[in-house]
């Protein structure tokens, strides 16, 4: 769990379950918006990692 | 009854923690300043109570674990002074960590910028979860 990979999950997990719950009222729509900013995170870091790969 | 307050009667009513007392949202500031998630658990939000204790203390001792710093309040360096203040804003785990003499933050390991991030954001995601239980308990939100 202490690679790079890992705890960015980790991190990701953890934040998007708080903003989730914080957000939202009912269970299934803070599940939902969890999903989303843990997807966005996740795809995003990996996104972002690619472009600075290629780019430098 | 205009239809604001009518409106507002009704989300009341269907929210769980319409029936729940209320209390002032000093108290609820404080509670949730100490515990996180002890502002909804008073005011009936069990569930989400819950859920904020239980991720974010395990953010806090994920922090410690990787070896993160408690950092001291030094006027001297404004980083550290923020950094302190985002730790102090989970207070109970703060306070624990510090009697228990955790978190001298260990420099070498490949982990501790790791561990001071989950420190700083559990302590800044308490306190939105505060801000959160202030606004319910003085209904700027629907409780």
């Amino acid at each position: 769990m202490t690679t790079h990979l890992g705890v960015m999950i980790l991190f990701a997990a953890c934040v998007s379950v708080v903003f989730g719950t914080l957000m939202r009222e009912t269970p299934r729509d803070e599940l939902r918006l969890a999903t989303r900013i843990f997807v966005g995170l996740v795809g995003g870091a990996y996104v972002v990692g690619w472009i600075m790969y290629l780019a430098f | 009854m205009s239809r604001t307050s009518r409106t507002m009667t009704r989300v009341e009513k269907n929210t769980p923690a319409a029936v729940a007392p209320r209390f002032s949202p000093v108290l609820v500031g404080v509670l949730a300043w100490w515990v996180p998630g002890a502002g909804h658990f008073l005011q009936g939000h069990f569930r989400k109570a819950v859920t904020f204790f239980v991720v974010l203390v395990a953010m806090f001792a994920i922090g410690l674990a990787f070896g993160g710093r408690l950092f001291p309040f030094q006027f001297a360096d404004p980083l550290v002074f923020l950094i302190a203040l985002a730790e102090w804003a989970i207070a109970l785990p703060r306070v624990v960590a510090g009697l228990g003499g955790w978190g001298a933050g260990n420099v070498v390991a490949v982990t501790y910028e790791y561990g001071n991030t989950f420190l700083i954001v559990s302590g800044l995601l308490n306190a939105l979860v505060l801000l959160d239980a202030v606004d319910r308990a003085t209904g700027r939100k629907p409780r």
